[in-house]
Parts: structure tokens; sequence; C-alpha cells
């Protein structure tokens, strides 16, 4: 049934509708019929039945089980085909049958011969008065009439049976199209869809009731999925044209990139080359400036010495005419003297070759100084010069030098475009906080000048005026030097100037000049602890850091505190160098280009033959708990003290002899507390940061006692207790347990059984702490744990 | 009169400034190289010296060590002479044990000061 179509399963079932009907309605007729027709037949055969009962009685009333019955008297009537007397139990007790006939009896009276009437049979009751002796069967002889009469029955029955399928087929023909076309219109295009994946077809139908909206929903459906379809499939277009273009811009950057490497391989190339020849043309330059100052000076000391002797000569003998003209080539040679000293003094500043020569003097020495070689130059063109400068003006630590030629040559430009008018120097002290500043200042009743010349003022080679030099003589560079020596004391030259009126240049500088300020501080004088191996080979330190002046501090630093010191300029270098020499300690500075210190911690961490390899960042901000995280062995802030750095480097490489205190805290507070603790006590020490920098420590060498934190980042406490927990070298050395964290009764039962004592932080006296340590450092050796407290 | 030792390998600077000394009145000796100077430092005994720092053979830093590291002369008080620019020259001169600095050219005058108050300092043993 499953494989017929629908057309056909509806067929077959109009038809057995159809036929059960029939069926039905037959079954009835042909009931009805044989009631009616033995209805005939008992009437036909009364006076048999009659005869028959009247035979059979008396016996039966003697005897209601009598067996062989004589139904003789039947013979005498010929419409009786057969006949049998049942007992009241149903038993056969007699039967006739006429000679001759098929007719058989049923031999006993069943359930189904009393439910199922047959056919020209009549079954009669025999009784005794109201007592009920048995039953009479008589089977009647069927004529031929009777026999037609059945014939036609079942023939007529038959051809409307028929007649009545073939309609019923052909209704259901007719009928089913309506039902079935549009259901399997539907399955034709669900399976065609389903197959083709073609979502625009679309079920054509007139169908209306819930097929119809079957079918439009169908249709609906189709529709979404259509449209849903057609978008995904834009979609996939567009993803694949934006996949398109992602790979032709991936390799349009690739190729960006090789390019962009070669040319900057190229350009680095260049570059360091660029650098180098710089490089060397500046040393060129330098020692061709030094050379030339000399070679220029030697000549100028001859003429200036001759014409000096000249002079002398022709004042003696009272030539005053070559005397004035001697007087002019010694201007003109001192001129020349001037220019070549102040060219040579603007190279060095361009150079960077300027250097400070910082010390302490009496201030009012200097203006002393300067004051008796400027009088000459202010009195020249009638100028008065006033000196404002209070005794008690006190001790200045600068460049004397230097300060003597800015104010020698503020005065000479006072005086220069002073005529008849007033030069005043006049000195002063602030005090202030944090420092003193002392100012000088030089002011003049000179021409003064407009704000357009003072804008043009310092630079080099630029007086206030084109036509300034040849009127008022100068190199122009006086003032742009005297600046750049102020701004590398730290201080400055200001100008206030009216014109007609006069100008007051003002120099400030701190009373205190400090040297420049070093990235590295107190290199100058520091407390250097020196390399732990003094008389073994040096240890090999290799210092990673991307600042060159940093690199070349430190290396100055650490080979004079005895180690061999490795520079690497970036990450990667830091790495390779790392792999090849193996060295005994790493200095990681932070901040790179490129690989970046974290990312070199990593790697160096990662890398079994380095991670024993002590670490110490170098960092500006303060993220101890990131390089602490990493693996880092210490962090140190920039700027790097000196002695701090020294210390810090030796405590890591020192290989501790006698007893020590290992401290594992990773919080730097509490660690300092402690360490002044051992300071106090005078104990050796190490302090690791987590359990990773304490096993380093212990690889090397065992501590007497170990004063343990339990949270840490990198390897906890826990985690170290169990390392040495297991090592037999180091399960006996004891352990006190500091720490901020919560102790569960469970984690306390645990501890109790590794550690010496358990101390709250903050809840405890160091002096506690220390009694426990005192015994065991004194006694040099591991001493059986103590009860836990 | 005071002796005065000149140490300069300038041929001109050398007779232009003994000159103008001896014009002064002071007696001059003059080497032309460190090595002399140190030498006529001891030969001569002068009651001052003019020390260039450029010379040959040993240059003026190391001379002026080395009369002041002998006994017998480094009661001597020693003026250098000194590029103007150079300030680390002058640095270095003081270092070496110089007891002053001039710079060249020579200012005849503020050179005659210096050499006026050394003398006074350093009073010639005659």
């Amino acid at each position: 049934m499953k494989s017929l179509s629908f057309r056909w399963q509806l067929t077959l079932f109009i038809l057995m509708i159809s036929g059960v009907t029939l069926s039905l309605a037959f079954a009835g007729l042909y009931l009805y019929d044989v009631q009616q027709f033995n209805a005939e037949v008992q009437t036909r055969l009364e006076s048999s039945q009659a005869a028959v009962i009247e035979s059979v009685l008396p016996q039966l009333e003697h005897n209601p089980n009598a067996t062989g019955l004589s139904l003789k008297v039947l013979a005498g009537n010929t419409q009786v085909a057969a006949g049998a007397i049942y007992s009241r139990d149903n038993r056969l007790l007699g039967q006739f049958v006429r000679p001759g006939s098929v007719e058989k009896v049923p031999p006993s009276r069943g359930l189904l011969s009393q439910l199922t009437p047959e056919r020209g049979a009549v079954w009669l009751p025999i009784t005794s008065g109201l007592r009920p002796l048995g039953q009479l069967y008589l089977k009647a002889e069927l004529s031929e009439a009777d026999r037609n009469r059945f014939a036609n029955l079942m023939r007529g029955s038959l051809i409307i049976f028929f007649a009545s399928a073939m309609l019923a087929v052909a209704v259901a023909f007719r009928v089913q199209g309506r039902i079935t076309q549009p259901i399997t219109e539907l399955a034709r295009v669900s399976t065609h869809v389903q197959r083709s994946r073609d979502y625009s077809e679309r079920v054509q139908t007139t169908a209306s009731g819930e097929i119809g909206d079957l079918i439009q929903s169908f249709n609906a459906m189709l529709d979404t999925i259509q449209s849903n379809t057609a978008e995904l499939e834009r979609a996939r277009a567009a993803a694949e044209e934006a996949r398109e273009k992602i790979h032709q811009t991936n390799d349009q950057l690739e190729e960006a990139n090789r390019t962009l490497e070669a040319r900057v391989v190229d350009r680095t190339r260049l570059l360091a080359k660029a650098v180098k020849d710089a490089e060397e043309a500046s040393k060129a330059k330098s020692s061709f400036l030094a050379k030339m100052s000399h070679e220029l000076r030697t000549p100028l000391n001859a003429i200036i010495g001759y014409s000096e002797i000249m002079r002398e000569d022709a004042v003696d003998d009272g030539d005053t005419r070559t005397a004035d003209d001697l007087d002019k080539v010694l201007s003109a040679a001192r001129h020349l003297l001037g220019l070549i000293n102040d060219v040579l003094d603007i190279s060095k500043i361009e150079a960077g070759k300027m250097e400070l020569y910082l010390e302490t003097f009496e201030l009012s020495k200097v203006v002393t100084e300067v004051i008796s070689t400027a009088s000459p130059l202010v009195a020249k063109k009638g100028n008065s010069l006033v000196v404002d400068c209070p005794p008690d003006i006190g001790t200045m630590h600068a460049d004397a030098t230097k300060l003597r030629q800015m104010l020698l040559n503020l005065l000479s430009n006072a005086s220069k475009f002073t005529e008849k008018g007033t030069v005043t120097l006049k000195v002063r002290r602030q005090r202030g906080e944090p420092e003193d500043n002392i100012e000088l200042a030089v002011i003049d009743s000179g021409i003064g000048m407009t704000p357009e010349q003072l804008a043009r003022l310092f630079q080099a080679f630029s007086q206030a005026d084109a036509s300034t030099s040849s009127k008022y003589g100068g190199t122009g560079l006086g003032l742009a030097i005297s600046k750049q020596f102020a701004q590398m004391m730290k201080g400055e030259i200001n100008v206030t100037s009216t014109p007609g009126v006069g100008s007051t240049f003002t120099i400030r500088l701190p009373a205190n000049v400090q040297s420049k300020q070093p990235k590295i501080v107190g290199t100058s004088s520091p407390k250097l602890t020196r390399s732990p191996f003094p008389t073994q080979t040096r240890p090999k330190i290799l210092v990673i850091d991307d600042d060159k002046e940093i690199r070349i501090v430190i290396a100055e630093l650490l080979n004079m505190s005895g180690y061999e010191v490795i520079e690497a300029a970036s990450g990667q270098q830091g790495l390779d160098l790392a792999d090849q020499s193996a060295p005994d300690l790493i200095l990681l500075d932070v901040m790179m280009p490129g690989i970046d210190g974290w990312t070199v911690l990593t790697k160096l961490q990662s890398k079994p033959r380095l991670a024993d390899v002590p670490v110490i960042v170098l960092s500006a901000v303060s993220d101890s708990d990131m390089a602490m995280s990493l693996g880092a062995a210490s962090v140190l802030l920039k700027p790097v003290d000196a002695s701090r750095l020294t210390a810090e480097i030796a405590m890591q490489l020192c290989p501790v002899d006698g007893s020590f205190v290992l401290l594992v805290e990773d919080d730097p507070d509490s660690r300092n507390l402690l360490i002044r603790m051992f300071e106090k006590e005078g104990w050796q020490f190490r302090a690791a940061v987590n359990g990773n920098a304490a096993l380093r420590v212990l690889h090397k060498a065992a501590p007497v006692f170990i004063i343990l934190d339990l949270k840490m980042s990198g390897m906890n406490g826990f985690e170290l207790l169990e390392v040495i927990g297991k090592n037999p070298a180091w399960s006996k050395i004891p352990v006190a347990i500091v720490s901020s964290m919560d102790i569960t009764p469970e984690m306390r039962d645990y501890l109790q059984t590794r550690v010496t004592a358990i101390f709250q932080k903050g809840r405890f006296s160091r002096e506690e702490l220390a009694d426990l340590i005192r015994p065991v450092i004194q006694g040099g050796a591991p001493v059986p744990a103590a009860k836990p407290a | 009169m005071p002796k005065i030792l000149l140490v300069e390998d300038n041929e001109m600077n050398r007779d232009m400034l003994s000159r103008r000394l001896e014009k002064r009145g002071y007696t001059l000796a003059i080497a032309v190289d460190g090595a002399a100077g140190v030498a006529m430092a001891k030969s001569e005994a002068p009651d001052l010296i003019l020390m260039d720092m450029s010379l040959p053979v040993i240059d003026g830093w190391d001379a002026t060590k080395q009369i002041k590291a002998d006994p017998a002369t480094a009661k001597v008080p020693i003026i250098a002479l000194t590029a103007h620019a150079m300030d680390s020259d002058r640095q270095k001169a003081l270092a070496a044990g110089c007891d002053d600095f001039d710079t060249k050219p020579v200012e005849l005058a503020r050179l005659l000061v210096k050499i006026e108050e050394l003398l006074k300092k350093f009073p010639p043993k005659a």
C-alpha cells in the first residue's frame, strides 16, 4: 500500500468502502430471502410435521433420550428431502434421508445451525403439553423454481455488486483527481525542489480548503526559502569577493612587506654607513677645528706679540704715529682672535663637544675679575660702569670660565651699543625652593632694540641688523654662545629692550648647577658592589637595552665592578646572544621596539638552558608583578641606581658561603621589612620573589632557614613546599610561613606537617621570627624542626 | 733679577716672549722641548717656569709632573701656557701640578701680574 500512489490508494479506498457496503446489503437481503423462503417451506411441510411429531411423541414422552427413532412416516411426503429428531440436549435421536437425495442431516443441533438459518430447512420444537422434549429438523425438497429463485437472487446481487463497483471506481477516478491533483502536484514540486534545489518552482493549483491553505503555505515557504537562498547566495558571493580581495590585498601587502623589508635593510645599511660617515666626519671636523685653531693662533700669537714689542719700542721712542698704527694692527689681530675663538666655541657646541667644568667659587671674585677686564671696554665710549653686587652674594657651583665669558660678552655688547651712558651689572641671589638661583643682569642705556630685532637676537651669525656688524663690529656669535652656555647650566638668558631707552640682558642660573642628568644615577661616586668572584673569570652579564647610552654606562659600571659585559641592542639580538654566549645573568630593559622585554623574558624562561639564568628587569614603570610572574629574578626601577644595580647583581650571582636565610616573598614592602631585620641581625640572606626564584637559589646553595610567603605570582608557597619536601637535601631545612593569607584549618593541618612555624602578616613580632632563626644561624646547620607554632 | 725658564717649542713665540720679558728685566733661560725643560729646571735653577703644554719629546704635563716630583725642583712655581679653547688642557695642567695658567696668545700685562704674584708667593732664594 505504501508504495501505491495516492490516487490509487484513494481509488482502492473508495472501492473497499463500496464493496463492504454492498456486501452488507447483500448479506441482509440474503438473510431476508432465506427467512421468507423458510417461512414458505414451514407452511408447505405443516402436515408432515404434525405426522412426524405424532409418530415419535409417545416414545419421547416415555424416554426423552430414546435413540433410533424411526421417521418412516416422512417417506410419504415427497416434499421432504430429509428430517431428524434431536434431544433436548441437541443429540441426534433419529433421522430420515430420502433415498437418492444428497442431503445430510446435521449430526447434532450445534450453536452454528441455530444461528445461521439453512435455506429450505425448518426447526420445530417437540413438546408434550408445556414440557419440551426435543427438536424436529425438516429439510424441504427444493423445486426447480426454488433453485431458480436463489440463482436469480445471487446473479442479481453479483451484477449489482460489479456494476456499483465499476461505478465507484469511475466516480473515484473522477473525484480523486480533484483531491489528489493538488497533493500529487505538491509532492511532485517538493520532490523536484528537493532534488534540484530549485526554489523558484511553485505549486500551481486552484485547490481550496485545507489543501489550498497547505499549498499556499508551501508556496510561501518556498518564497521565503528562495529569498533566503538568494540572499545567502548574494552574501556568499560577497564573501567570496571579499575573500578574493583580501587575498589580493594580502598578496600586495606581502609584496609591499618584502619590498619594505628590503628597503629597510637597504636603508639600515645606508643609515649605518651614513652614521659612520657622519661620526667620522664629525671627528674629522673636530680634529680639523682643533688643528686649525692651533694653526691660526700660532701666527696670530706672533703678530700680536711682535706688534706689542714694536708698539712699546715706538712709545719709548716717542713715535706716536707708529704706535697708533700698531694699535690698529693689534686691535684687528685681537678681533680676529675673538672670531676664531667664537667659531671654535660654536662648532664645539654644535658637535656636542662643549663640556661643563663645574667648580665652587666665590661669585664676587668672578664679578671683580670680569669688571676689571671689561672696564676699559666700557670706558672707551664714555660710559660709566656701575656694579651692584651685594658683598654677601656667596658661592656658586658652576662653570666659572663660561660664566666669565657670558658676562664679558654681555658687557662688551652693552658698551658697544651705548655711548656716554651707563652700563650696570646687577647681581642678585634669589633664595628659593628647592634651590637658589643667581641672577646677573647687564643693563645699558643704549640704542635699544625693536621686537623684530629681539626675535633674531640669539641666532648664530645674526646680529640685530645686518649693518650692525660693520658699524659696531663683533661676530654675532657671542649671544648665541652665551645662550648655549646658559642652557648647558640649566639656566637661561632673557632680554628686554626699548628702542632709544636701552636693553637689559639677564642671565639666570641655578646657584648649584648639576651635571647632566644621568640615566643611571650615582655613577660619579657610587658605592659599587664588586663581583663576588674576584679571583676567577669575570661573570658574563648580558645587557639587553635599545638605549645605547644606557648600555654604555652600564657596561662601564659593570666592567669596573668586575664583570664581562655583552651588549644587545634589541630583544632579538638579546635572545640570540643569550643562546650563544650562555651569560651568568641578564639585565633586561622592558620598553624596546620590536620584541619587547616581556616577550624576551617569556622566551628566555621557556628555554631549559636559559631558565636558570637570573634575569633582572629594568623598567621605567613599576610592574614588578608582571615581571615576577614571567619569571624575573628581580625588578629595578629606572633610572637605575648604580649601587643598587651592582648590589642586586652581586646578590643574584653570589654563592653565599656559610649560613644564610632564604626569604621568599613577592611584596617589596614586606621583603624590605624582613631584609632590614636580617641586616640588623647581621645575617646573610638571599631574597627570592617567588618559588621559581627560590629554586634558583636552592640549586646553588642550601639555606639554613626559609621564610616563605604563600601567595605569590609564579610558583607559590605551597608548590615550593612540595618541591622542597621531595628533595632530601632540602627537606630538613626549617621553614617559617609568613603570609597574609587566611589560613583554613585544613591548610594549617597540611602546613604543620611541613613547616616549623606559621605567622600571619601583621600579627607577629619580628622578634618572634628572629628568635626562631637565631639558633639556626648560630648553629650553622639546620636544627631539627621546632614544635610548630 | 728673577730667572725665568721659558719652555716653548715655537721659535717665534719663544723669541717674542723672551725679548719682552727681558725688556722688563727678567733673566731668561730657554728650553725647546719638555725633556730639556726638565733638565734645565735642575741645571738652571730658575725662580719660575713658563711651560707650554704641547711640546715635543715629552709634553708639558709630563714635564711638570717630573719637575714637581723632583725634590730639587718641586718648589719652583710653574705657569702653564695653554690654548684658549682647550678647557680640558687647563684642568689637566692644574692636575699635573702647575701653580697657575694663562692662555695663548699671551696677554703680556695679565701674564706679568701672574708672574709677580707667584714670585711673591715663592720668593727667589737669592
